[in-house]
């Protein structure tokens, strides 16, 4: 129990909206599935439209779904495809992002400008012309939005992994005749991969968003799994009539992206420790704390 | 200065060598035989000596980079090749679609300013007041909320229940409300936030302190002392934004019906139409970087400091 002591203790720092909101989130999506109370993809089309009862807590959408199962298996949807995103992402990011950083020079120029360019163009736009040249998909989308989003992560570890690699004990490593791959795998991998990771949980909201946008634009996630974006178009020409079946999806996901926003905000102003995962890492780290040690003071 | 411009231009120039050669690729390197498809378009069976009459007409035999060259010549000249759906030329309306995205885009930028500045100014002139903690709150809900959910609140709101504004549409300034709000939304909030920060930041330099001692009051230091100076920074961040409301465009253009040119990409990328998406992606890439290059001019023109590295 003493180990999680620290865990709990940088906790605390975080500000509670995000703890609040990100801890429900990744609950409902880890346990949706025991936790929704009706099949979300029973019709009953005699109560569709239907206002909150005691069967149905949150009323029922056209088709007579009930509305709270169906938002509380979104977030599962939700989360299982923000997550695939962003392992993929995180891993194309920190490869790339670390091989600029050992390398330097003429690779790091080459890999840096992709990671421009992929910033600068929107990542919708980008991941809408792969989906139109691949063909609408789940896992199209997955990849999209990977591709679409590794330069963020890009970027971030390429900047660590710099710093990593100017400090002397690598230089001493060097000089000890160290093989690159010994450095790279046992120094500068688990070294970056901690810090990009707090980056990326705070990228999970617009990432989230996104997985909405792609599902209400009809590209992302497919009827009739549930979902915040695809729930809330299904039930846009019903506006008028039954506002309630729009506006309860676009809260969750709106409350879920304020969240992660939350938690960014925070990481930026430097307000939580960074190297978050340190004690995951705490053996390897120790050795390539260098850097680590100037920022965990705060 | 002149310098610094041929620089800028020809960089430019180089990105949009670069963009026209990602949009060539994403379309050679798409699956399915572009000569057949529009063989079948135009009603034929796919017989062998008509598809590869089809692929003389659209000069798919020749080799790649004289493919590019064609293409990219054409492109210059404002032709995009033949739509796979409807078998029509991609260009036959898009300037009246570039129209219309551009007003939508104008309109939201211009909001978004002045949004921005209202709400940055107000936070910077009672700091972790209840005006501050009030816009801080505006620009996090903002900033959170997905665009398309707006979207349908800005319909809800302003065209069921309140009957002020259409729906759907874009004849005329009143239609033209509801899209340019919903636009400006996350702009506004993001770049309230950057007003506020850069206020912040300039408040306590040392030539605020110098305009303090002179006696001047917190207004005229707000706007004659600070605002000069987040000016750069705010266009920088107004030119990320304005790029990003292409991809909001997307999202937009749909749901008030307007026939824009993200509405035109959105349904080439539904129906696999690749010409119409190689078309949208490079006006999209063009236009990013021209607003980049107006940017920087933009900055140029009023940061002193940068101007005196490049005179």
């Amino acid at each position: 129990m003493d180990k999680l002591k620290p865990i709990f203790a940088r906790l605390n720092k975080f500000p509670r909206v995000a703890l609040v909101v990100i801890g429900l989130f990744v609950a409902l999506g880890t346990f949706a599935p025991w936790l929704a109370p009706q099949d979300p993809s029973a019709q009953n089309l005699l109560q569709g439209g239907a206002g909150p009862s005691v069967a149905h807590w949150l009323g029922t959408d056209h088709l007579g779904r009930d509305t709270l199962s169906r938002l509380i298996i979104a977030a599962n949807t939700s989360l299982v495809s923000v997550g695939s995103v962003l392992i993929i992402a995180m891993t194309i990011g920190i490869l790339m992002g670390t091989i600029a950083g050992y390398h330097r020079g003429w690779v790091d120029d080459l890999l840096m400008r992709v990671v421009d360019v992929g910033l600068s163009v929107p990542s919708l736009i980008v991941a809408l012309a792969v989906i139109g040249i691949v063909g609408p998909g789940y896992w199209t989308m997955v990849l999209a939005l990977a591709l679409a989003w590794w330069p963020m992560s890009g970027r971030i570890s390429r900047a660590v992994a710099v710093s990593i690699m100017s400090k002397p004990h690598i230089e001493a490593l060097r000089v000890l005749g160290a093989s690159p791959w010994r450095i790279y795998f046992g120094h500068l991998l688990p070294g970056t991969i901690g810090a990009v990771m707090v980056y990326a949980t705070a990228d999970a909201g617009t990432a989230a968003l996104a997985v909405a946008t792609l599902s209400f634009l009809g590209l992302g996630i497919q009827p009739p799994t549930p979902e915040w974006g695809q729930m809330l178009v299904d039930a846009l020409p019903y506006l008028e009539s039954d506002p309630r079946q729009v506006i309860l999806p676009g809260l969750a996901l709106t409350a879920a992206v304020i969240g992660f926003n939350t938690l960014g905000e925070a990481i930026a102003l430097n307000r939580i420790p960074k190297p978050l995962t340190r004690r995951m890492l705490a053996m390897r780290r120790i050795e390539v704390a260098g850097w680590g040690k100037e920022n965990s003071d705060a | 200065m002149i310098h610094f411009i041929s620089k800028r231009l020809k960089h430019s120039l180089a990105l949009l060598l670069l963009a026209s050669v990602v949009c060539f690729t994403l379309v050679v390197s798409a699956p399915g035989n572009v000569a057949v498809l529009i063989a079948e378009l135009r009603g034929a069976v796919a017989v062998p000596g008509y598809v590869a009459q089809v692929e003389e007409e659209i000069g798919l035999n020749k080799p790649l980079l004289m493919r590019y060259v064609d293409w990219l010549g054409d492109a210059a000249r404002g032709d995009f090749g033949i739509s796979y759906r409807t078998g029509q030329a991609v260009s036959a309306d898009l300037p009246h679609r570039m129209m219309v995205t551009g007003t939508l885009i104008a309109g939201s930028a211009v909001i978004a300013t002045l949004l921005s500045l209202l709400l940055g100014f107000l936070g910077a002139f009672w700091p972790y007041k209840l005006p501050d903690r009030v816009s801080r709150g505006l620009a996090l809900i903002g900033a959170s909320t997905p665009t398309f959910f707006v979207g349908a609140l800005m319909i809800y709101g302003f065209s069921v229940t309140f009957q002020l504004f259409p729906s759907f549409g874009f004849n005329g300034p009143v239609s033209w409300v509801l899209p340019w709000l919903t636009v400006a939304v996350l702009p506004a909030a993001v770049l309230s936030r950057v007003v506020r920060v850069g206020l912040e930041e300039a408040m306590t330099s040392p030539y605020v302190l110098t305009a303090k001692s002179k006696g001047l009051g917190r207004t005229a230091i707000l706007f004659r002392e600070a605002l000069p100076n987040i000016t750069p920074v705010f266009i920088n961040a107004l030119g990320t934004q304005v790029g990003l409301m292409t991809a909001t465009g997307i999202i937009v253009e749909p749901l008030f019906a307007w026939q824009g040119v993200g509405d035109y990409f959105l349904a080439g990328v539904r129906f696999r139409d690749f010409m119409v998406v190689q078309a949208c992606l490079l006006i999209f890439l063009t236009f990013f970087i021209v607003v980049n290059l107006i940017v920087d001019l933009a900055v140029l023109m009023t940061d002193p400091r940068i101007r005196r590295q490049w005179s």
